[in-house]
């Protein structure tokens, strides 16, 4: 092999080397299908995420979720933008100490309707305790058809009489085949509510 | 008696002999001369040691088969670099075994084994998709059983996930939240499910 061919053969070689772990880290880029328009988009709601502390995973789930279901760009930036600001209401209402999944949780509640005066009594009902799932059950029901202040109203008197995550969960589940079996999802859930144990003193139990 | 006093004499050996072994007379200045030259010479450099010696150039000699070596070497260092940090310089999380587990159980305190179950007997293919691959319906294929049920068993980290299932059918391919779980708010993407794990739900 000439000297010039040695020289070209190691230019080419550490070009692929110094390359490869970009053309990698492009196959790992989770917004790399999106357009260059929406992608700075979604890129800088990521970065102000980050910037205020908040959990950037759920923006970055989400554009990858739009990707995944062949939305347009505009509507992946604009949903991603939703999200991001619904967290950040999210926070204002729960509080600097929330963790990741009431958060996510708050936001999703947030932008099925759930009132934020509702979110702020559930925390002070909980005690401490974590409100991801009255969260979750609120933003379900919603979703299943429930009025969304029928909801709020009915998951936080449940909570604040004790009602536990599984009686919640099971709530949810019932409430959902009643409405498939043919029931208004108001009828179901208050029809289903009524029969959550109450498990705090009767003392305790608010008017 | 030795051999060459056997060998025949040849006169033109006998006089180039006769040459080579006449003294050289040398004249004193010629001498001199010859000693100032040299010392005017400059000394050979010493070999370079240290820095020198690293950024002196050399030839390199490589063979086809050194060379396709060095290649693959470079090469696999950058791949897996590149696959070590993400392009935010992150690492990125582990991936989901797609390989459904046994019995449910808990892998570490805050990782545990959920079932993920779709009943629909007439698709030809069930994936899962959610925020745990990325919405990478090739990541988590999931199994039919001989019932119609489609299922997969997946090791979540603890918290809330939103997942869908992605449905090849006769209708081709759409996207459907749980039907027997939690549904998460529709903000454009269609409608999806949210789990629990390790909070309340049947994991």
């Amino acid at each position: 092999m000439s000297g010039h061919g040695i020289r070209r053969g190691i230019a080419t070689l550490v070009t692929l080397a110094v390359i490869a772990p970009t053309l990698s880290a492009q196959g790992n880029d989770p917004l790399a299908k999106l357009d260059s328009a929406s992608r700075r988009v979604v890129q800088a709601l990521i970065d102000s995420a980050k910037t205020e502390g908040l959990p950037d995973q759920p923006l970055v789930s989400k554009a990858q979720e739009g990707v995944s279901k062949h939305a347009a760009g505009p509507l992946i930036a604009r949903v991603v933008r939703t999200v991001f600001l619904s967290l950040r209401e999210a926070r204002a209402v729960l509080g600097e100490r929330a963790n990741r999944d009431e958060l996510t949780a708050g936001a999703a509640a947030l932008q099925a309707g759930i009132p934020a005066t509702a979110i702020i009594d559930l925390r002070q009902a909980g005690h401490g305790k974590s409100i991801t799932v009255p969260l979750v059950v609120m933003a379900d029901l919603v979703s299943r058809g429930v009025p969304r202040d029928t909801a709020s109203r009915a998951i936080l008197q449940l909570w604040m009489q004790g009602a536990g995550e599984a009686d919640l969960m099971g709530l949810s589940q019932s409430v959902g085949q009643d409405i498939l079996s043919g029931a208004a999802p108001a009828d179901a859930l208050l029809s289903r509510a009524r029969k959550v144990p109450i498990r705090l003193p009767p003392a305790k139990v608010p008017e | 008696m030795t051999e060459s006093d056997l060998a025949p004499r040849d006169p033109d050996i006998e006089w180039i002999a006769r040459e080579a072994k006449r003294p050289v007379a040398l004249s004193t200045g010629l001498r001199a001369r010859i000693m100032d030259a040299v010392r005017a010479t400059p000394l050979p450099a010493r070999p370079r040691r240290g820095l020198g010696w690293l950024v002196s150039p050399r030839p390199l000699a490589l063979s086809p088969l050194g060379t396709s070596l060095l290649a693959a070497g470079l090469v696999g260092i950058g791949v897996l670099v590149g696959l070590a940090v993400t392009h935010d310089g992150e690492s990125p999380a582990a991936p989901v075994p797609t390989v459904a587990s046994a019995t449910t159980h808990q892998d570490a305190p805050s990782v545990l084994v959920h079932e993920f179950v779709l009943q629909a007997p007439n698709a030809a293919h069930v994936s899962l998709v959610g925020d745990f691959n990325g919405w990478n319906a090739a990541a988590t294929p999931m199994t039919r059983t001989d019932d119609g049920k489609w299922i997969v068993k997946v090791p979540l980290p603890a918290g809330r996930h939103v997942y869908a299932f992605e449905v090849d059918g006769a209708g081709g391919t759409k996207f459907m939240p749980d039907p027997d779980g939690l549904r998460a708010p529709d903000d454009g993407f269609g409608p999806s499910s949210v789990v629990l794990v390790g909070q309340g739900s049947s994991t």
